[in-house]
C-alpha cells in the first residue's frame, strides 16, 4: 500500500526532482496535498524557483561584464598573437 | 560591428578583431561557468582556434558572437567531461549532512525556511547579492558544481548531463537536490536572514 502523506524531507526532494523530470501521478498528488498544508515546504518551493530564475539571469546576462571579470591583459595579448600567427600561416 | 559583404551571402569574418570585440564577453561567459580563471582563458583560446579552422563554414544565419558563443558552450561541456574523468578527492556525500540537519528524525522541518523578500530581477542587479551567490557557488564540491552549472547555466537536460559526466540519472537528481538545498541554505544565512532585520 502506497502512502499518500510525504514528510517535509521527502517533499524537498520531490520539489527539486520536479525541476528536472516529470513526477509520477502518486508523487504529484501527494506533493500537492502536502503543499496545501505546509507553508514551509511551499516557501522552499518558491525559493528553489527563485534560485533557478536567478541562475538563468546570471547565465543570460553575461553582457554585464564587471571589471573583475575582464580577460587579463597578458591573456588578451597572447591570444591576439596566437590568432595573428595562425592567420599568417600559409594554408 | 563587422562590415558585411553585400555581394555575397557570407559575411566577412575578421579574426584579428575577435579578441577586441568578443574576448571579454567570452571570457566572462566561460568564467561564470567554469569558475577557474586559467581554464576560462584556455577555453576562450580553444574557441578561437576552433572558430579559425571552421570559419569557412560560418553561415551568416547567426551573428559572429552567437556563433562563437555556441562553440564556447561546447568547449565548456567538454571541460566538464574531462574534469569528471580526473581522479578527485570530492566528497560524494557533500551536502547531505547540511540538508539532514534541517530535519528531525520524522522528516519534519527542524530549521524552517525563512521568509525571503526576493525579487530575482531586483536582486540580480545588486552586486552584493551576486557576490554572495558566487561565494555560495564556490562552496559546492567540484562534481556538484559541474552538474548544477550544466543544468542551470548551460541548460542541459539531466539525460545529457548523465552522458557527459558518466553518472546515473538517479545520481544526477540527488546531486541537484543537494546542490539546490545547499545553495538555498547558503543564501538564506548569508543574505536573506542577515538582511531581514533591516526590513
Amino acid at each position: 500500500m502506497k502512502h499518500w502523506m510525504f514528510n517535509c524531507k521527502e517533499v524537498t526532494r520531490m520539489l527539486s526532482d520536479s525541476l528536472d523530470r516529470e513526477l509520477s501521478f502518486h508523487q504529484r498528488v501527494g506533493l500537492r496535498m502536502h503543499l496545501m498544508m505546509c507553508k514551509f515546504c511551499s516557501r522552499y518551493q518558491r525559493q528553489l524557483l527563485f534560485l533557478r530564475e536567478t541562475m538563468h539571469l546570471h547565465a543570460e546576462h553575461s553582457e554585464d561584464v564587471e571589471p573583475s571579470t575582464t580577460m587579463p591583459p597578458e591573456a588578451r595579448e597572447r591570444i591576439k598573437r596566437y590568432i595573428h600567427n595562425v592567420l599568417d600561416r600559409p594554408e | 560591428m563587422n562590415p558585411k559583404n553585400s555581394s555575397t551571402d557570407s559575411p566577412i569574418i575578421n579574426p584579428e578583431t575577435w579578441v577586441d570585440h568578443y574576448g571579454d564577453y567570452l571570457y566572462h561567459f566561460a568564467l561564470s561557468r567554469v569558475r577557474d580563471p586559467s581554464a576560462a582563458e584556455d577555453l576562450v583560446q580553444e574557441t578561437f582556434l576552433a572558430a579559425l579552422s571552421a570559419r569557412k563554414n560560418f553561415a551568416s544565419r547567426s551573428s559572429e558572437k552567437t556563433w562563437l558563443t555556441g562553440i564556447l558552450k561546447h568547449k565548456i561541456i567538454d571541460h566538464f567531461r574531462k574534469k569528471a574523468k580526473e581522479p578527485s578527492v570530492d566528497n560524494i556525500m557533500f551536502g547531505t549532512e547540511a540538508l539532514d540537519k534541517l530535519f528531525d528524525q520524522k522528516g519534519q522541518w527542524k530549521i524552517k525556511p525563512a521568509k525571503w523578500n526576493a525579487d530575482p530581477m531586483k536582486l540580480y542587479e545588486q552586486r552584493e547579492f551576486m557576490k554572495v551567490l558566487n561565494d555560495c557557488l564556490s562552496g559546492l564540491s567540484s562534481r556538484m558544481a559541474s552538474v548544477f552549472i550544466l543544468r542551470e547555466m548551460i541548460g542541459e537536460t539531466t539525460e545529457e548531463i548523465c552522458k557527459v559526466l558518466d553518472i546515473s540519472a538517479t545520481n544526477c537528481w540527488v546531486i541537484l537536490h543537494r546542490a539546490r538545498g545547499y545553495l538555498r541554505h547558503c543564501l538564506e544565512i548569508n543574505w536573506f536572514t542577515s538582511m531581514s532585520t533591516e526590513d
